[in-house]
Order: structure tokens, then C-alpha cells, then sequence
């Protein structure tokens, strides 16, 4: 939206407004002398405009009298904003889109621009003009076969990669592509661009977008290999297992074909194939193999007419475990949100948790028999929420999170928790300096706290003295539209979950890259295209040597069963595991997915090699985590527990909602939304000891 | 001209006392104090609960119709906050200020109070009016995260939900209303006391007042641009901003007057800015363009207002003294002042027929959230109904 001024009113404008303590301009000076007379003609109606072209449009008021006025004001304004910029009486097309409105118009008293859908509305007044713009979305101007192998050999398969870009430049994955090849009896292509090489000889593949097309010859060669070889690592696996298989070709004197593709599949007859068990795995391009059943499998490494197979036993994971119920420290008259375990520096230990949408309450609580769980001290905060609560390394400083204090200016509280026993947990200090918003998550490590106010940052607050909070740093991303959610500190790196941006690895002492509370750098962060990033874990796997980004969603919808109001929300979403070993490549490997529910906060015990996940209405959750991780681990079998928090009495009675775990000491305490702490532990199996301390320290 | 609150508490305390005995926080509990035939609807925005209250006040006293669910998160508190009905009464309109990280416009219609559109804004959307002229809705993004940078204004179109300009304004705009030919939207900038005029028409910002010695000049928009503060600040290009010890807006003054609403103006040409960090209500004549008048000392926390149609009594709420006040403008003194059944008073409303003020409360933590009625003309509460926690949006959508 842009206007013209009268070169007298912008006179006028100038000289109020330099003026050091006010200014003001003269909304009146500019106005056709009679609007109502007015008239506003535009020179264009309708216009078609490339992805990046321009076109300036030339408007005339005339008065009553039909006498032009010079210079006269007008505004413009784009009903699709994002797609076609108006400025200064220019067009610019930014992306495609198909009769897009920009509104041309004289300033007048009783202006109206209701029923903008309705152009005849439009077309009645004199003095407003409507523009439609249509950015057809540009032609392709190139198809591009990426990288194609040197060498093609008969009886193979090649999947062709390829990229199509339009006339801005810009990358079309949804356009229509189509494959064909000159001579089907060499060479067949299947519609996805998958290449069957039949025979040798040669053959054109053209790969066809819009009007653009990539031709590829190709000479096809005689296949010669003679025997295919298999090697795998292991003959015998459990579900979950990942067994690498390594095939080599080699020709009728036994060398070794390096340039020849092999391609991989597997057969399956799972133990319960009669009982209409289907069996599942994963195999990727390069050989690692994973299965989801027990059963046989049959993995083929396939050159040319040549195959050779292995099967291997699959066994299941058997690693189900019985949960033991310890305790439940009953929260009914509230929610409660998420919770702290630690041992206080007199041995004992204790948990602190938050409550939701209630009444700012805090609660500590002695678990050291975590059989009966008792609140020793209550603290009640100016919030209707305290989301977060921490403790340091040392249990002596705990902090938590205010959202809808009173004042609106939130932030969070620093308490004393060095002496429980005998003093309760005493308030040091408040800190909500540009924390207004409201603090959703914090972490303390080393004597700051990291704190987030649900916007687009999370400041660095140094607690050395606790009585005096300050700010030392903050860190943001620069990505367009960037929001963040949690953030979680170990090893001198923060990871932090960005919804859309992922998970962002940021040094503040432990990466190498200089980084420090007051000069974070940022590490890397990892894709996450579903945009529901909400919490992460890191996990440096002992089993593999592996570094692993446990990234836990947060997405889901209200209730929605007609006629019964109290269903709790229906979440969803699933466990993202990426590998991360290289802080500019992290590769999404694995998924733990439980249908029907949706994540919230995880938990890793690295020792054991343990995720505990609170899994919303799916209750709390034990993977087994050890190994190589790939493909689906629910399937897999690899969950070790689950347990749903059952309380009949709850502030939504049986409706296990589970917040967030964590293990210590042996035991699993885990928050839940609808009915409080809980503590369990698994079972130990027959002759196996229990899992072992799973805390931070 | 400086004029000191000459407020009439007494018979306000007496009404509380009568209220008392009648019930509180009973919905209907009252007995209207005079006959009233009029049934006014209203809707209620509840930050803490992100559900938006429908209801009714009339010869019965207060009802609740509908408690409508609002937000797209359902386990994160979003915080509905604004409320705007559209001028032929179809439509009614709320901003969930809370997102990731920007809030969203809700369209619902008020026949069945179901969703009809919605459109992403700016950061924390909160309040809204609607030009009765253009039909265009104006929202300020309040940017409660806590960086004290300006703003913006967003303006769109309710037919289709599109946003379709951000008209840049000062740190922290709240309190957005319109003048009664909707050629005018009027907000004030909280963090840099200022008053802001929009031109409707012309959708850009028309007039800027300073409020007090702090305001940023506009000499220093033009130099700085959207960088009130220092260079860190303005640059989020992630990393550190390390000098951040002991505060970081060295550029930008606190304060004073922390205005947090304007009033629609008056036929009297005037306009009421709330002074909610100086305990004081600002008069300013449009024509002037300059405060005219101050009513000095009032109940603590003056926070958002309204002025009768005729432009002859103001009400306002006292966040910080659990109060209501009603003016009389032309005497510039305080007729009443009505303490409230539970604290944090935040809307403000006064019914079409100037014969009722409606304020919403937020309450503490737990507490309800809840609205109360007062008349206008003896400054006594004649209504009160607990609704969902931290009530604040309120708008009237009809009468009959």
C-alpha cells in the first residue's frame, strides 16, 4: 500500500513533522477537492505478469468537472501479498497464482472495501479500481538426469535422480514428469523414472517436463557377471537388529565388478505367517537390513541374471519387561506439567513438579521411598501455569516457569531447595526481564539458566549468585517466521526444538567452535519437515560410538466425540531419530511411532540405553535403544514397557495423559497431566539385575 | 490543565455491600437495579482457558450461552485476547495471540459462533476494531515476548481473512479503536508512551503524541528506524548479543506514562488515554492534537477505558486497584469508584445505550474469570458472572 501526495501536502507534512517531540500530518490536505465527484481510472484492469516481472500502473483522478488533478493520493494495497507486492504504483509478481486482487483507490470519507469478493462491488464506486494479476506459474526450463552412472549393464535396474526448475528458477517437485526410452527392448523406464536395462545395446531415455526434456544415451552392456557374492554380518538377528549385508559381483574369472549396481530385497515368512502376520523390514540401498518380525528372511543381492541370497533367523527382541507400580503422589484437583528428580544435597532425594492452568503452584516432594511420596513444601507463584522446573547439578538451586502471572510479566523463579527438610524450598529471586510472554521451558546448566518465552529465542541467565539473575546472552535463529519451544543443555551444547527449524545444536562451551553463555555458535541443526518439533534428547550411543538427536513432536487436535465433553485432546505425532555424527549432515534414520497417541517430553538413560517417553494418552513408554538405529522401532518390537497412569479419581478421571519421565536411581518417575507423580520400575527379567541409576549424573 | 480525581467512593462501597448480601459470583445473583428491558449479548475472551464466553445480560441479570473453544494447540495455553464484532453484527472476531510465533484473526459467525476463516498476523495479535467504514479489521501485535522493539499494526480483510499491510508503529501498540465514522484507528504504543493515529483510508500512521519526555522523537524513527535499541538487539541473526549484562536498550528511555488504552473519541473531539504505569487518564483533543487535560492520581493501574456515545461519562477499570471507575467528563471529576468483587480488572465496555458498563476480570491464578455490570448512572455493580479464568476481551455484540 503506497500513496502519491500533492507535493504542497508533503510540504506540509515535512515542516510539522521535524519537529523533536511531535509530528503530524495533514490527512486532509491530500483529498480529491470533491471525492464524491471523483472519478479514478487506472490504465490496467487486468494484467498477466511473470514471476518476477514488474508493471507500473498509470491511474488518473479527475474532479468533477473532469479535470485531471496532478499528483493526486492513492493507495494500493494486495489482496495476496505474498504472491504480488504493490509499491509505489508498480506490480511485482512474486510467486504463481491465478486472479490475485490489488486494490487501487482514492482516499475519501465512507471509503468501503467490504465485498472485495464481489468485483461488480468494486466496479460501482468511482473512486476504487481493482487490478487482477495472474502469475502463471512459470514454464519449466529445464530437466536435468542427475548424475547418472558411467556404465550400464544389462539385467540391472537404475533409479534416475532428477531435478526440474522452472523459468524463476525455482525448483518444481510437483511438476508432471515423464520418462520414455527409444528402444524398450534395451532399455525400459517406468514412470517414477526407475531404468530396467534388458539387453545390451544402446537407447535414448528422455526425461520430460512441460516442454523441456533431458535426453541421456546410453550404451547398455552385456552383463558379466557370472556369480553374484553375499556376505552379511550376522546370520541369525533379533527384530530391531540392523545386519549389514555386503554384495559383490564379480565376472566368469572371478574378478570383482566394483562398477556394477546391485540391488537388494527380501522375502519374508514371519513365525505367525499362517495367522495372516504379514511381516516387515527395512532394507536401504546400501545394505543394512532390519526386521520388524520374527520369522525367516530371505535377503536377495540381485546383478544382472544373476542373484545370490541368504536367509537369516529372526528372532524377536524379547526385551518386554513387567512394570511395577512404586507409587503415584495423587494430583487430582489440577494438571500437573512437568517434574524434576534429583538428591538433595542431604541424601535424600526429592522431585519437584508444576501445575497447569490452575493456580501456579509448585510442588516438592520427598521420594527417597518413592512407595510413598510425600509433598514436604508448596510453592505458589503470581502464574496460572508453571510449565518448567529444574534443578542444577549440585540440587540446591531449583528454578521454575511462570506463564499468566498477574502483571503479565511472567518470567521465572530462582528458590532454594538446599534444605527441604528443614526449610522448604525458600524464593531467592524473580527474573522476567524481557521474559514477559511468559516462560514455557528452562534449563539450567553451570550456573545459567536457559530460559524461553515461547517466542523466537532463548535468553542466557547467569544464576552465580542466585539473588541476582542476569542476562549474559541469548540465542535466535534467522530463519523466516523461526519459533522455538524447549531447549535442553549437556556437554556444554544446547539443543534446542524449533518446530519447523528442528533441532539446533548451539556451543556454549563444549563444541569446539569457541562458543561460550555469552557468544553462543551455532553447531547445526536438523531438518523436520513436519514442523512439530517440540522437544529433543541428544544420545551418544555406547553400543555403536554413534552420536543420535532424539527430536520428540508435539502436535494434535481438541476432542472431538459428539456429545462427550470431557475427552481429553487427541495427540499425535512420533519420535524423530536422527544420526548426527557430522553436525552439517544429520540423517533421520529411525522413528518410534505409536498409533493413536502423540508424544510430549523424553527422557535417554545413555547407560543403559533406555528412551523413556511420556507419550501423551499413550502413557509413559520404555524403548530399547541399543544398537544401530533404522526403521520403525515400535514395529520392531523394541518397546521394552509401557504402563498408562490409570486414576479413577483423576482431574479428567482414567485418562492417562503423560507429561513428561525420568529415570533415576532404578526407578521411573514420570509426570502425568490428569493424576501426578508416578513412580515404577521395571521388573528386573528372570536372573537379570534391575536397570541401573539412569539420572543425569 | 491538570485536574485531580474527586472521587465518590462511598456510595460505590455502599452498593458493594449491598451486592454482597445478594450473592457474589452468582450469575444473575443481583437484583437489576432499576427496570431494565434490554437484553445486551456479549462476548468474553478467557486468556487462561482459550475458550471465548457468550453471554447475555438483561432483566434476569447474567447468563452464560456458550463457551467456545478457540485456538488450534490443545495443550498449550494460546491466549485469546482481542475481540471485535463485525458492523453488521454477523461476525465476531478474536486474536490468539500466543504462536509459533505468529498469533492468528479467528473469524466466527454469531448465529452458531462457528469458525469461518482465519488469517496469521503479527507477533501477539491483541486488540482489535473494525472500520464501519472500510470494513477492514485493525489489530495491534502487542509483541509481548519481550523485546522492546515497535511494532506493527496489521490490517485485514474480514471477507476473505487477508492481511493485507503492516502499518509499522511504536513499542508494544495496544488498545486499538476506532472513531465512529471508522476513517480513524487510534492505539497507544505502551513501552514508548506514545498515542498513534491511523489513517484508515490511507492505511499508514497519520499522527503520533508523544505522551511524556521519554517518547521517542520522531526524528528518531527516521534515523533508527525499527533499531530503538542498540545494534544487538535489532540484529537476530542468532548469535550471543553478549553485551547484554545490565540491560540493553540503552537508546530507548523507560516509560512514563505506559499507556495502555485509547478511548473511541468523542463527539467532543477528545480522546482518553489510559495511564496505566502513572496512575493517570490523558485527555487529548484531536483537533490540537495535544493533552488538554490530566486527571492526576487515580486508582492505581488505569488500564483500559470507554466513553459513553455522547462523550459525557467515561469508565474505566484500575488493573493495580482492584476497581471500576466511572467519570464525568465534563467536571472532570470521578462520580464513582467501584471496587471489584475479585482483582485484575481488565475490559472495559459501555453498552450502545450508554446505560451500562461491563468489565471484565481476570482474577489471580485459579480464580474465575468473571464480568460485571455497573450503571452508569448510579455507579452501582448490577451484575456479576464467573466465567473461565483470566477474562479480558470484551466486546458488546447486540442489544435487544
Amino acid at each position: 500500500m503506497q500513496r502519491y501526495r500533492l507535493a504542497l501536502a508533503l510540504a506540509l507534512v515535512l515542516t510539522v513533522s521535524f519537529s523533536p517531540l511531535s509530528y503530524a500530518q495533514a490527512p486532509e490536505a491530500a483529498q480529491a477537492s470533491d471525492p464524491a465527484a471523483a472519478k479514478l481510472q487506472i490504465d490496467i484492469s487486468q494484467i498477466k505478469l511473470e514471476v518476477g516481472e514488474t508493471a507500473t500502473i498509470t491511474a488518473t483522478v479527475t474532479d468533477a468537472d473532469g479535470n485531471v488533478i496532478e499528483t493526486p493520493e492513492l493507495i494500493y494495497f494486495s489482496m495476496a501479498r505474498r504472491n504480488v507486492g504493490i509499491k509505489d504504483g508498480v506490480i511485482e509478481a512474486y510467486r504463481p497464482g491465478e486472479e490475485m486482487r490489488i486494490i487501487a483507490a482514492v482516499p475519501h470519507d465512507g471509503m468501503n472495501f467490504r465485498a472485495l469478493r464481489n468485483p461488480a462491488a468494486i466496479a460501482a464506486n468511482p473512486l476504487i479500481q481493482m487490478i487482477t494479476v495472474t502469475v502463471p506459474t512459470p514454464p519449466i526450463a529445464d530437466v536435468t538426469i542427475n548424475d547418472p552412472p558411467e556404465l550400464f549393464y544389462s539385467g540391472t535396474r537404475v533409479v534416475l535422480e532428477t531435478t526440474v526448475t522452472d523459468a524463476s528458477g525455482a525448483e518444481r517437485t510437483e511438476a508432471e514428469l515423464t520418462f520414455d526410452s527409444s528402444d524398450a527392448s534395451v532399455a525400459r523406464v517406468s514412470p517414477s523414472g526407475t531404468l530396467s536395462l534388458l539387453a545390451p545395446g544402446n537407447a535414448t531415455i528422455v526425461a520430460k517436463a512441460g516442454d523441456k526434456t533431458h535426453s541421456l544415451p546410453i550404451e547398455v552392456m552385456a552383463n558379466g557377471t557370472a556369480s553374484v557374492e553375499l556376505t552379511a554380518s550376522a546370520e541369525d538377528a533379533r527384530t530391531g537388529d540392523v545386519v549389514r549385508f555386503w554384495a559383490t559381483a564379480r565376472d566368469a574369472n572371478g574378478g570383482t565388478l566394483d562398477s556394477m549396481p546391485v540391488q537388494y530385497a527380501f522375502q519374508t515368512r514371519t513365525i505367525n505367517h499362517e495367522l495372516g502376520d504379514p511381516g516387515s523390514g527395512m532394507i536401504t540401498e546400501d545394505g543394512r537390513f532390519v526386521a520388524d518380525e520374527a520369522g525367516e528372511y530371505t535377503i536377495f543381492a540381485m546383478a544382472g541374471a544373476h542373484t545370490a541370497s541368504m536367509t537369516i533367523g529372526v528372532t524377536n527382541r524379547d526385551v518386554k519387561r513387567e512394570i511395577e507400580i512404586l507409587g503415584q503422589g495423587a494430583v487430582r484437583d489440577r494438571a500437573t506439567s512437568d517434574l524434576w528428580v534429583w538428591e538433595g544435597p542431604d541424601g535424600r532425594d526429592y522431585a519437584v513438579t508444576g501445575t497447569h492452568n490452575a493456580d501456579g503452584h509448585a510442588y516438592f516432594w520427598d521420594v527417597t521411598d518413592p512407595r510413598n511420596m510425600q509433598i514436604i513444601d508448596t510453592i505458589r507463584v503470581d502464574a496460572r501455569t508453571v510449565n518448567d522446573v529444574k534443578v542444577n547439578e549440585e540440587g540446591t538451586i531449583a528454578v521454575i516457569s511462570r506463564e499468566g502471572a498477574s502483571n503479565r510479566r511472567n518470567g521465572l523463579v530462582i528458590l532454594d531447595v538446599s534444605d527441604l527438610q528443614n526449610k522448604g524450598a525458600q524464593i531467592l529471586s524473580r527474573y522476567d526481564d524481557e521474559l514477559t510472554g511468559g516462560v514455557h521451558n528452562v534449563f539450567v546448566y553451570e550456573d545459567h539458566v536457559y530460559a524461553l518465552s515461547a517466542g523466537q529465542r532463548y535468553d542466557i541467565i547467569n544464576i552465580e549468585d542466585p539473588t541476582a539473575p542476569h542476562r549474559v546472552g541469548r540465542f535466535e535463529l534467522d530463519t523466516p517466521g523461526h519459533s522455538i519451544h524447549d531447549v535442553w543443555v549437556t556437554d556444554g551444547i544446547a539443543y534446542s526444538s524449533n518446530w519447523l527449524d528442528g533441532v539446533v545444536a548451539v556451543d556454549i562451551g563444549g563444541g569446539d567452535k569457541g562458543g561460550t553463555p555469552r557468544s553462543p555458535v551455532m553447531l547445526g541443526k536438523t531438518p523436520y519437515p513436519n514442523g512439530w518439533n517440540h522437544a529433543a534428547f541428544p544420545f551418544r550411543s555406547k553400543s555403536t560410538g554413534k552420536f543420535y538427536m532424539i527430536g520428540g513432536d508435539e502436535a494434535g487436535e481438541r476432542g472431538g466425540t459428539p456429545g462427550y465433553d470431557g475427552e481429553p485432546p487427541r495427540m499425535q505425532g512420533w519420535i524423530h531419530i536422527f544420526e548426527w555424527d557430522e553436525w552439517d549432515n544429520p540423517t533421520e534414520v529411525a522413528r518410534y511411532q505409536v498409533p493413536e497417541a502423540g508424544t510430549h517430553n523424553v527422557w535417554v538413560d545413555e547407560e543403559n540405553e533406555i528412551l523413556y517417553v511420556a507419550y501423551y494418552q499413550g502413557g509413559l513408554r520404555v524403548v530399547d535403544i541399543s544398537g544401530e538405529l533404522l526403521g520403525d522401532l515400535y514395529r520392531q518390537g523394541r518397546e521394552i514397557a509401557y504402563f498408562l497412569p490409570f486414576d479413577p479419581d483423576g482431574f479428567v478421571p482414567n485418562a492417562p495423559f503423560t507429561w513428561g519421565p525420568q529415570p533415576f536411581k532404578g526407578n521411573i518417575f514420570f509426570a502425568d497431566y490428569h493424576s501426578g507423580l508416578w513412580a515404577v520400575r521395571l521388573k528386573p527379567r528372570e536372573g537379570e539385575e534391575g536397570v541401573a541409576d539412569g539420572s543425569r549424573d | 490543565m491538570n485536574t485531580h480525581a474527586s472521587r465518590r467512593t462511598l456510595p460505590g462501597l455502599l452498593a458493594v455491600a449491598l451486592v454482597a448480601s445478594v450473592g457474589i459470583g452468582a450469575a444473575g445473583g443481583y437484583e437489576v437495579v432499576g427496570a431494565q428491558e434490554r437484553t445486551y449479548y456479549l462476548y468474553v475472551a478467557a486468556e487462561s482457558e482459550d475458550v471465548v464466553e457468550k453471554i447475555s445480560f438483561g432483566p434476569g441479570g447474567f447468563q452464560k450461552i456458550a463457551s467456545i473453544p478457540v485456538g488450534v494447540f490443545p495443550t498449550e495455553t494460546e491466549g485469546p485476547h482481542g475481540l471485535a464484532v463485525s458492523p453488521d453484527g454477523e461476525y465476531w472476531f478474536v486474536t490468539v495471540a500466543h504462536g509459533n510465533p505468529f498469533g492468528i484473526l479467528f473469524k466466527y459467525d454469531t448465529a452458531t459462533d462457528t469458525y469461518q476463516g482465519d488469517v496469521k498476523l503479527g507477533l501477539f495479535p491483541a486488540t482489535i476494531s473494525i472500520s464501519p467504514s472500510t470494513g477492514l479489521l485493525f489489530a495491534a501485535n502487542f509483541n509481548l515476548h519481550g523485546d522492546h522493539v515497535p511494532s506493527s499494526v496489521s490490517v485485514v480483510e474480514t471477507e476473505t481473512m487477508t492481511e493485507v499491510a503492516q502499518i509499522p508503529t511504536g513499542v508494544m501498540p495496544h488498545g486499538s479503536r476506532m472513531n465512529k465514522a471508522g476513517s480513524k484507528q487510534y492505539s497507544v504504543a505502551m513501552m514508548s508512551d506514545e498515542l498513534r493515529e491511523i489513517d484508515v483510508y490511507r492505511m499508514e500512521t497519520s499522527r503520533v503524541l508523544p505522551l511524556s519526555e521519554n517518547a521517542p522523537s520522531w526524528m528518531h524513527y527516521q534515523e533508527h528506524g525499527n533499531g530503538l535499541m542498540d545494534e544487538n538487539m535489532s540484529d537476530h541473526s542468532g548469535m550471543g548479543h553478549g553485551a547484554m549484562a545490565g540491560g540493553s536498550h540503552e537508546a530507548m528511555k523507560p516509560p512514563i506514562i505506559k499507556p495502555t488504552w485509547a478511548s473511541p473519541p468523542t463527539p467532543q473531539g477528545k480522546i482518553y488515554v489510559a495511564g496505566n504505569g502513572s496512575a493517570r487518564i490523558l485527555e487529548v483533543d484531536l483537533e490540537s492534537w495535544k493533552v488538554t487535560r490530566t486527571f492526576e492520581n487515580t486508582s492505581k493501574g488505569p488500564y483500559n477505558l470507554d466513553v459513553t456515545s455522547d462523550g459525557k461519562q467515561l469508565a474505566v477499570t484500575y488493573k493495580s486497584d482492584k476497581a471500576v471507575g466511572i467519570w464525568d467528563l465534563e467536571l472532570g471529576e470521578e462520580t464513582a469508584n467501584i471496587p471489584t468483587l475479585r482483582p485484575i480488572p481488565h475490559g472495559m465496555v459501555i453498552s450502545p445505550d450508554n446505560r451500562y458498563a461491563f468489565a471484565s476480570i481476570e482474577g489471580i491464578g485459579g480464580e474465575p474469570g468473571s464480568v460485571e455490570a455497573y450503571d452508569m448512572q448510579t455507579g452501582e455493580r448490577v451484575g456479576n458472572i464467573d466465567l473461565a479464568k483470566q477474562a479480558g476481551g470484551i466486546v458488546v455484540w447486540k442489544m435487544q
